[in-house]
């Protein structure tokens, strides 16, 4: 089993300041990369607060694998595939719950909480060779986790998490969940989900554009404009102080804070999480200290991708799903910050649904440019997408990342790059290797 | 009881109305029925779910109605744009007396919704409360109980 290179020649069609559009539109192309990028690398999983007593568990997938997060009795995070061990039935039927035992119901071999096979219907006509030890749930080779951030890996080998990661969003990640005074999130508050024809890329494009808020949430910003009296179009035109950013990895981010700190406060017409009061801040002084609390209080509204899959905007915690080359789904988790006053809490929620969801006022509309984007990309006599706005401009900073205007494509290209190069490696064959030899990986902060 | 077969009557007819003004988007004429203390909730994943600690697809006073309804009229509303064409039943109403007066009204709705080729079919059951007005009603309460408001929905920007 030797490596296979890919034969698809992605320097082709990813240059410096644009990409092709068969991209967007290739099925092999899109298998290619549930391998490489779903399979291969690091995917966000879900969030351990989820899951905060023993037995309790939720079903998601990585890339298109079904995969069960679950708490075991002995209070551990595990990721097991839904899969049972004997003919594959799912083991699992619900989204979420509590479980002492998982039972496959088609011929009743049942699995403990932690993955282990505690028992066999009729196990006496499986010979000597049989040993149960080695038929439990499947478990995913690698997980991880970052402050309650669950990841998980299908391949038993590849770069750590830490160094997926890296400083520079762990710094980003502290930033959001900080914002509770007792630094932990709770992700209990129910989910949106939203779908669009369109490839999954777009998503993660969009979510880290600053180009378009201005003209696609132009009737969002009206409405905030005649409610509030503040006009929020100065964040995303081009003389905007905010930020495009990339972190290299292909985590890339807009950044608010250089906009914050020169327009204070502008902000809380939309951010209701600076609709704090006193005693919040209060409660991240008492923690943070007043230099950590303003630095917290600045940040507020950072757009963050972790590529592939996490996005964090405003409260929540957004997951994309890749379906088909053309089909995506999109589910977003708003977070509550433990230790803040409730009514901070509720009016993160009333602020998400204004903008998110399926019937909100603002990421409909972005769902919307994306199928144009799909049907668009049929007319093919010129393929490519441009990509190169600020190119000139950008500059290196000291921290190691690409800085941009908040309407450069600094974020696209920094997105696009590590695509190339993740896809450009050799089928990811080492993941066919043993399930055995799993890790666990727990970034400390 | 006479007063409840003119109030099933003027019931039906008012909920009908909804209908047909929310199939044909008009927006102006579906926020008078309103009344100023409203509530509009599509609760998500579930139906029975606390406001406060979960998320919800719609949960809107006064204001975000109106906001909603702005935001669909300024022509910048891209997700109806093209509009989505709605042909929807209402059905199985079931009426009874609330507190001051207030009727509340349970019905069923079987939507379809067509947008860009594909047809979409919503379903569920709506709970109002009702409050007389002149001849007629307004809604000061809609709490709609979608049968898919755990699955992934791709467009819900008209009026349900």
């Amino acid at each position: 089993m030797g490596d296979t290179r890919t034969m698809i020649d992605y320097n082709a069609l990813v240059k410096d300041d644009r990409v092709h559009g068969r991209v967007y539109t290739d099925p092999a192309i899109f298998e290619e990369e549930l391998d490489k990028v779903f399979s291969h690398g690091w995917v966000y999983v879900g969030h351990a607060s989820e899951i905060p007593n023993p037995g309790d568990f939720r079903v998601t997938d990585i890339g298109r694998q079904s995969v069960i997060m679950v708490r075991d009795d002995q209070g551990q995070v595990r990721l097991l595939m839904n899969r049972c061990a004997h003919r594959a039935n799912a083991v699992c039927q619900v989204e979420r719950g509590n479980a002492k035992m998982f039972r496959c119901a088609y011929h009743g071999w049942t699995y403990r909480n932690n993955g282990e096979l505690a028992s066999v219907t009729y196990q006496d006509r499986y010979g000597a060779s049989f040993h149960k030890e080695e038929y439990g749930l499947r478990k995913v080779p690698r997980t991880g986790s970052y402050r309650g951030f669950v990841f998980g890996s299908l391949s038993p080998v590849g770069i750590t998490l830490e160094q997926h990661l890296g400083a520079r969003v762990r710094e980003q990640l502290d930033l959001f969940i900080d914002l509770s005074p007792e630094g932990e999130l709770d992700v209990t508050a129910g989910v949106h989900k939203y779908g669009y024809h369109a490839n999954w890329k777009f998503q993660i494009e969009n979510g880290m554009d600053g180009y378009h808020p201005n003209i696609v949430h132009q009737s969002f910003f009206e409405n905030v404009r005649r409610r509030t009296g503040v006009n929020l179009t100065d964040l995303g035109n081009s003389q905007s102080p905010a930020e495009t950013r990339d972190l290299s990895n292909g985590h890339v981010m807009l950044d608010f804070r250089p906009y914050n700190q020169a327009r204070a406060g502008r902000m809380s017409a939309i951010m209701v999480t600076s609709e704090s009061g006193q005693a919040y801040r209060d409660a991240l002084i008492a923690r943070y200290g007043e230099e950590r609390t303003k630095e917290l209080l600045t940040a507020r509204g950072t757009h963050l991708l972790v590529f592939p899959n996490l996005i964090l905007i405003g409260v929540q915690i957004r997951v994309i799903r890749p379906v088909q080359v053309d089909e995506t789904e999109v589910f977003l988790y708003p977070a509550f910050l433990k230790g803040a006053p409730h009514q901070l809490n509720v009016a993160r929620l009333r602020g998400h649904e204004a903008f998110y969801g399926p019937a909100g006022g603002g990421a409909t509309d972005d769902l919307e440019m994306f199928e144009r984007n799909q049907i668009g990309l049929s007319a093919r006599v010129d393929p490519w997408l441009l990509l190169s706005r600020g190119t000139e401009q950008q500059y290196l900073n000291t921290d190691g990342t690409i800085v941009g205007q908040m309407t450069d494509e600094v974020t696209q290209r920094g997105i696009w790059r590590h695509w190339k190069k993740v896809m450009s490696q050799a089928e990811a064959s080492a993941r066919r290797r043993s399930h055995r030899g799993n890790t666990v990986q727990h970034v400390r902060p | 009881m006479a007063d409840m077969q003119v109030d099933r009557r003027k019931v039906e007819d008012f909920l009908y109305r909804e209908a047909r003004l929310m199939d044909a988007h008009a927006y102006d004429d579906w926020l008078a029925l309103w009344t100023d203390d409203a509530l509009y909730w599509v609760p998500s994943n579930d139906d029975d779910i606390d406001p406060e600690r979960h998320v919800s697809i719609v949960y809107e006073r006064r204001a975000g109605l109106e906001d909603r309804i702005a935001r669909l009229k300024s022509g910048a509303a891209y997700a109806q744009d093209p509009k989505s064409r709605l042909s929807r039943v209402v059905s199985n109403v079931e009426i009874e007396d609330g507190n001051d007066g207030e009727l509340i009204v349970n019905a069923t709705f079987n939507l379809t919704a067509l947008r860009r080729h594909r047809m979409d079919i919503f379903a569920g059951r709506t709970i109002y409360k009702l409050r007389s007005d002149s001849d007629s009603f307004k809604i000061s309460y809609k709490k709609v109980l979608l049968i898919n408001n755990d699955e992934v929905i791709h467009n819900l920007t008209f009026l349900i």
